[in-house]
């Protein structure tokens, strides 16, 4: 396991949002963070890309190591597929740098598409080039904000058996934020549940289906208490 | 089929108009008939006087166009940039928004003179603005999701300005360009009353003080042809050009 946030403050207006987090995750492996609407999961993303400041507490993942999947695509519509990736490259185009867009499409199992404009994907494709994005930068920590939360049920399978291989393969570490459960306990080793500004539970996803059921009702037990 | 469309009001106006300067309803003198002025601006393109002036035009046009989209960039990343800038700039410029730039001329012969300088300058008056309101607006197409999306990639200032801050204002910057250069043209003729000895606008002034309406008309004719097939040039250049990255701007 990795200390990745160490007791992190933040308020937005009169509001504390997050109240001394502190949150360790799988290393080389994906960590679920789980939680309602608006208890602060893609404000901890923010904060560990470095696009948010905590008012106070310790960001251990350092941001030049990260990158992150925004929950839609966010591909710049007047570049090609090939130039959206290359913005996560160095300025200087070059046959190293080609070869490498094409080899990191292939991992998200999408061939031929460099010169299309993001227009011409489907959702689903454009996610995969979100990842591919990602994934170009060589990242050590790769943040995942509901990457899959608008694509429909087989394009989500699909991409959730891929990130699986993908980080199994390059053993980088992964921190994917979902309300959804069942993606939770499908495509992770550890989950997180965010309660009230803090995390309130931290375990292991056995593989044992009785064990994950009884996971999952603590998971929901969490879930559905009121924020105070 | 869609060139005969485009042809067919231009060619029934010429057919009314040759009819109505054959009824003698009205005096030659005041609606020459249109064969008369298609003569005449042959003459005037043979003996060379028409492409002078239409050639004196279009630098002066280039000149004041240049200026005002040069500065309208300038000034719109600046206050884009920095809002204190903006506020302070913002009475200013909305106050000289609305003065015609034709009733600073007086204003102008006194400081600058009688010439080039106060023609260009009216130019630039006409046409700084719409450009320098597209380019702000465009600069400000710009969205959360973008600028969070470039932080996250750590791209350099120079990689966000060139990818992200100036495609986003493309759309909005191509419509203040045929603008400006709509209202620089349009200028032309008041810029061109002050002392000029050269260019459409003088040519318009001068036939019309010497009673040559036939050479009124052609002025006037080659102003409105010009500017046109101009603008639908630019127009055409940016749709073959740029209409995959930007299909609204396939028209």
């Amino acid at each position: 396991m990795i200390r990745a946030f160490t007791d992190i403050h933040l308020r937005f207006a009169q509001r504390e949002v997050l109240r001394g987090l502190t949150l360790n995750v799988a290393a080389g492996g994906i960590t679920c963070l789980l939680g309602p609407s608006g208890c602060g999961k893609s404000t901890l993303l923010r904060i560990a890309a470095d696009l948010l400041r905590p008012n106070s507490g310790t960001v251990s993942l350092p941001a030049a190591q990260t990158a992150m999947v925004f929950q839609e695509p966010r591909l710049l519509p007047w570049l090609t597929v090939a130039e959206n990736l290359g913005l996560a490259l160095s300025p200087q185009p070059s046959e190293n740098s080609r070869n490498r867009i094409r080899q990191v499409l292939s991992c998200v199992r999408l061939n031929g598409v460099e010169d299309l404009m993001p227009r011409e994907l489907s959702g689903g494709m454009a996610q995969r080039v979100g990842i591919a994005r990602a994934l170009l930068r060589n990242p050590a920590f790769l943040l995942m904000d509901e990457p899959f939360a608008s694509l429909d049920a087989i394009t989500r399978g699909e991409l959730q058996t891929m990130l699986m291989g993908l980080i199994a393969q390059q053993r980088t570490t992964c921190l994917f934020v979902t309300h959804d459960i069942q993606e939770a306990l499908h495509i992770a080793s550890h989950l997180a549940v965010l309660h009230n500004g803090v995390i309130a539970l931290t375990e292991a996803v056995p593989r044992e289906f009785a064990a994950r059921e009884q996971l999952k009702q603590r998971v929901l037990a969490w879930l559905q208490r009121p924020a105070a | 089929m869609r060139v005969m469309r485009v042809l067919l009001t231009p060619v029934l106006v010429l057919v009314y108009w040759q009819a109505v300067a054959q009824s003698g309803l009205v005096s030659a003198y005041l609606l020459p008939a249109p064969w008369t002025v298609a003569k005449t601006a042959m003459t005037m393109w043979e003996t060379g006087l028409l492409p002078q002036h239409i050639a004196a035009s279009l630098q002066r046009v280039a000149q004041g166009f240049s200026l005002s989209v040069a500065l309208g960039c300038l000034l719109a990343a600046l206050t884009a940039r920095f809002s204190l800038l903006d506020q302070f700039l913002a009475a200013p410029l909305s106050l000289l928004r609305m003065v015609p730039p034709l009733a600073l001329i007086p204003l102008l012969i006194l400081w600058l003179g009688i010439g080039e300088a106060t023609q260009i300058t009216i130019i630039v008056l006409a046409s700084f603005f719409p450009f320098f309101l597209n380019v702000r607006e465009g600069l400000s197409r710009l969205t959360d999701a973008q600028r969070e999306l470039a932080r996250s990639l750590h791209l350099s200032p120079f990689r966000y300005i060139f990818y992200v801050v100036l495609p986003c204002g493309v759309p909005s910057i191509i419509t203040g360009l045929r603008l400006t250069f709509g209202y620089s043209w349009r200028a032309l003729v008041g810029a061109e009353l002050i002392a000029a000895s050269s260019g459409l606008g003088y040519l318009v002034v001068d036939a019309q003080q010497m009673m040559h309406t036939d050479e009124v008309i052609v002025g006037i004719l080659t102003i409105g042809l010009f500017g046109w097939s101009l603008d639908a040039a630019f127009r055409r250049l940016c749709a073959l050009t740029l209409r995959r990255r930007f299909p609204e701007l396939d028209a």
